[in-house]
């Protein structure tokens, strides 16, 4: 049986093609009211055909901007590859975005059309109504509560409904249009939330998608019998390539789970094969498994211990198999069946075999952490304006610390002059919507890609990155340093939620810490001191002294210039809300510094 | 006749009178609650608000006066009975088995709408299949409108207040009542927590038009959601209308202010 799609030059082309091949395979498995229900490829084709249909009768058409603003759910793929099959352009909203970025969004977008989740964001939109002349339709897939009689609002089951009484034959509808579209024309705009400035719409192409499909092809070997659970914003690119991209260019399963609070659950429940996570994600793993076994009883921590000692020992030699030995299988086999299966079953990622972080740097001390259970996860390397090609880390050759080789469609260099990391390839995309300087500063005039970020590149070709060309700290003293790595290394405490290290032009380097609430607030707990909200325990001495001790512990694993000399405890949560973090929990330095300057101050005077 | 079934109201309470021993805790309480109406009940503590719920829901049978639920006499009814007749009822401090997880919680709010026998149960077949499928059903829809979902399988007992909260509403609202009748389901909660649940009870409202009679002391929330509001002291309607109307009546600042009107 043949996995692979054969030349396909646009997801709608190998949606095809899979609802040709193995049309009642399942594609797409729902968890609603309790009970997972599936969805097979040639119910996943029609539907997109319905889709593009019913946006056909509306009076849109190829090239016209159509918004998707929901959480993961099979609507969101639906429509995505109804809206692409149609020629149109989908543009993702994240569901936590607040109205005035929605208003921004749909504006700057030119969007006819908003396929809203529910209630909740299909308010956003209609709310800003006066301000935007394109828009010409509400779409609302969970109607409950919104009122029909309002002339933009219609229904999702409506618009399919339209759009299969508008077509003989759906899947020879999609055909067709499958043969109309131009693989270059843009298929999507993906809004970079940018950790500074208003968001910048980024402008993919169908080509851009398929050479992103071909890439993660070739570099995972994933075959139909696999499974994922899509679970980041589906607006954000690298969810994209999981649960669209690679799925239809491989065939295997994606799971939607509850919602946004049930992800644990979820991911219990599916148990999947493949796992791209967040560095946030992957932290928030492993400090759970700290804290369970310090709470263990002591048998469980001497064997938690024991086989944690021997799995990293067999793990570094997994980085290079010419140095793996056959007693290291019978050691793997040994720890599993004591420990890491149990462990992996209650974390979700007991079948997980390929496993990807990636969106911002990770702490190597995470990396080792799921190696060591027996979960490969590799650091793969990329950014909305390169489809997220870029390098991934070979699993048969780990570097840690570096972000491996250039992916087979990616060419790689290192500017002279900037160190800046340079990218060129078929993944390279199109440009800024409405935005030619931008655009212009970007992509220079031999296609390269400027990303933005400083790098360094091995003689056998292994990137390592620095940092953010802007995030760079240049001291008071002329040093430059890399935060991220310190920080990075900050976040591997299960107390530390968030670390921002200050320095630039200052005389040495400070932090702000963000504490992580489940964790410190056990902590006092078992110490019996007695809190009640976030900022009354971050203000505990005993708080500070506890995060003091590990920000000395991990003084000492750098330079003296890299120390952190002071440091200040939050007094409130991060959220997305208040433009503290990005959607992928990436925290908005600049932001921060404005915000808490006072406290900032504080630390140098 | 579809006008006139409208029309009439969905609760019809008239002279209702409670007393124990010498003390008369409800002195001739009459009033109405219309379909998808929510009224509310306010007065301080003691002026009869809980006794006028525990009438209502069979618990207390009173000595004189009528409840008519829908058409039906209710006086003299046994809760049971009463609660199959479509009255649904939350409790101040909380009505929840705290060992047993949500959803059997839930299933329990539904099991005066169960109809099969304990052997066909046990042996699950047939008709009790279908059954508990469908009721597992109305479960689950409960549980997604009020985002009881990342708790589904988590012991009552473990969950913290608000969310307690949250499911005693859950399981009046399995019992498919209906007229609710919610017992300050805002007590003790805080800000967010009482912004969450006044959001559930519009939703309810909006969604599934179900009529409620509202006992709280939080003002805010009364004067934001009650259609009209009745003023209770000592057992007696002090005043009966919209909001506004009921917070400038002079009796009832009376009452609640202690000064001489």
């Amino acid at each position: 049986m043949t996995t692979n799609v054969p030349d396909w030059d646009s997801l709608p082309h190998a949606l095809l093609h899979r609802a040709h091949s193995t049309p009642d395979h399942v594609a797409l498995r729902k968890k609603d009211l309790g009970r997972w229900r599936s969805y097979t490829w040639r119910e996943y084709a029609e539907r997109a055909s319905a889709v593009a249909a019913g946006l056909r009768e509306l009076g849109i058409g190829p090239g016209d901007r159509v918004a998707v603003h929901a959480q993961n759910r099979p609507a969101w793929v639906i429509a995505d590859l109804g809206i692409q099959a149609l020629g149109a352009i989908t543009v993702g909203i994240y569901p936590t975005a607040p109205t005035a970025e929605v208003t921004y969004l749909l504006s700057h977008s030119g969007t006819v059309a908003v396929i809203a989740e529910d209630e909740e964001q299909s308010d956003k939109a209609l709310e800003a109504r006066a301000s935007l002349p394109d828009l010409r339709h509400v779409i609302v897939v969970d109607p409950r509560g919104v009122d029909l009689d309002d002339d933009l609002v219609m229904t999702f089951a409506d618009l399919e409904t339209l759009g299969r009484r508008a077509s003989n034959d759906l899947m020879t509808d999609l055909a067709h249009r499958v043969e109309a579209l131009d693989p270059a024309s843009v298929a999507t705009l993906v809004y970079t939330s940018g950790t500074t400035g208003p968001p910048k719409g980024a402008m993919l192409s169908h080509a851009n998608l398929t050479a992103a499909g071909r890439n993660g092809e070739r570099g995972f070997n994933l075959r139909p019998g696999d499974e994922v659970l899509s679970y980041l914003p589906l607006c954000h690119v690298a969810e994209r390539l999981i649960s669209e991209v690679a799925a239809l260019a491989s065939g295997y399963v994606v799971n939607f789970g509850e919602d946004s609070d049930t992800f644990a659950q979820d991911l219990r429940e599916v148990q999947p094969t493949f796992f791209l996570g967040v560095p946030r994600v992957w932290e928030k793993m492993m400090a759970t498994v700290t804290i369970k076994m310090s709470d263990a009883d002591w048998f469980k921590r001497l064997l938690y211990r024991m086989c944690m000692r021997a799995g990293s020992s067999v793990a570094r030699r997994r980085w290079r198999p010419d140095r793996f030995r056959p007693f290291d299988a019978i050691v793997r086999g040994v720890t599993w069946l004591l420990v890491f299966r149990a462990l992996r079953r209650q974390l979700g990622l007991a079948r997980c075999e390929r496993a990807l972080s990636g969106a911002a740097p990770i702490a190597p001390e995470v990396l080792e952490f799921f190696w060591t259970i027996g979960v490969p996860v590799v650091e793969g390397y990329g950014q909305t304006e390169n489809t997220a090609q870029a390098t991934v880390v070979p699993v048969r050759d780990v570097r840690i610390g570096t972000v491996g080789r250039a992916v087979p469609e990616c060419e790689l260099r290192i500017d002279e002059g900037t160190g800046e990391i340079l990218t060129r390839g078929p993944a390279t995309f199109v440009g800024y919507f409405r935005d030619e300087e931008a655009t212009a500063k970007t992509i220079d005039p031999d296609g390269w890609l400027h990303t933005g970020d400083v790098g360094e590149l091995s003689d056998d070709g292994m990137l390592r990155i620095v940092d953010r060309m802007k995030d760079i700290i240049i001291t008071a003293g002329g040093k430059n340093i890399s935060p991220s790595e310190i920080e990075n290394q900050l976040k591997v405490s299960p107390y530390v939620r968030e670390a921002v290290v200050i320095g630039d032009r200052r005389k040495y380097l400070t932090a702000l810490i963000g504490i992580e609430l489940d964790t410190v607030g056990d902590w006092a707990q078992k110490n019996r001191i007695p809190f009640t909200t976030y900022a009354d325990l971050s203000a505990k001495q005993a708080v500070v002294d506890l995060v003091g001790e590990w920000v000395a512990s991990v003084n000492e694993q750098f330079a003296q210039v890299e120390t952190i000399k002071r440091f200040v405890l939050l007094p409130k949560e991060l959220d997305t809300d208040s433009g503290e973090v990005t959607a992928t929990q990436k925290v908005k330095r600049r932001a921060l510094e404005e915000q808490f300057a006072d406290l900032i101050e504080g630390m140098y005077s | 006749m579809g006008n006139e079934a409208v029309a009439t109201p969905l609760l019809e309470v008239r002279d209702l009178t409670l007393a124990f021993g010498g003390v008369r805790t409800l002195n001739g309480v009459s009033f109405d609650v219309g379909r998808g109406e929510l009224l509310a009940v306010i007065g301080p503590n003691g002026a009869g608000k809980t006794s006028i719920f525990n009438c209502l829901s069979g618990v207390y049978r009173p000595e004189s006066g009528s409840i008519r639920l829908d058409g039906n006499q209710l006086v003299g009814m046994r809760p049971p009975k009463v609660a199959q007749l479509g009255m649904g009822r939350t409790f101040q401090n909380l009505g929840l088995f705290t060992h047993l997880d949500v959803v059997d919680n839930l299933l329990l709010g539904r099991h005066h709408l169960m109809r099969t026998g304990y052997l066909s149960g046990a042996l699950w077949v047939g008709r009790a299949k279908r059954e508990e499928l469908a009721h597992r059903e109305a479960v689950e829809k409960v549980i997604d409108l009020l985002a009881l979902t990342p708790y589904r399988r988590s012991p009552v007992g473990l969950l913290p207040y608000g969310v307690q909260k949250r499911i005693e509403l859950g399981r009046a609202l399995s019992m498919e009542p209906k007229l609710l009748l919610l017992d300050e389901p805002v007590a003790g909660m805080n800000l967010e927590e009482t912004e969450d649940m006044a959001r559930y009870l519009v939703e309810l409202r909006t969604l599934m038009g179900i009529s409620m009679i509202l006992v709280e002391h939080d003002m805010r929330l009364v004067m934001d959601l009650a259609d009209r509001v009745m003023a209770l002291d000592f057992g007696t309607p002090l005043a009966t209308g919209t909001p506004t109307e009921v917070q400038q009546d002079p009796a009832v600042i009376a009452a609640y202010l202690g000064g001489a009107a």
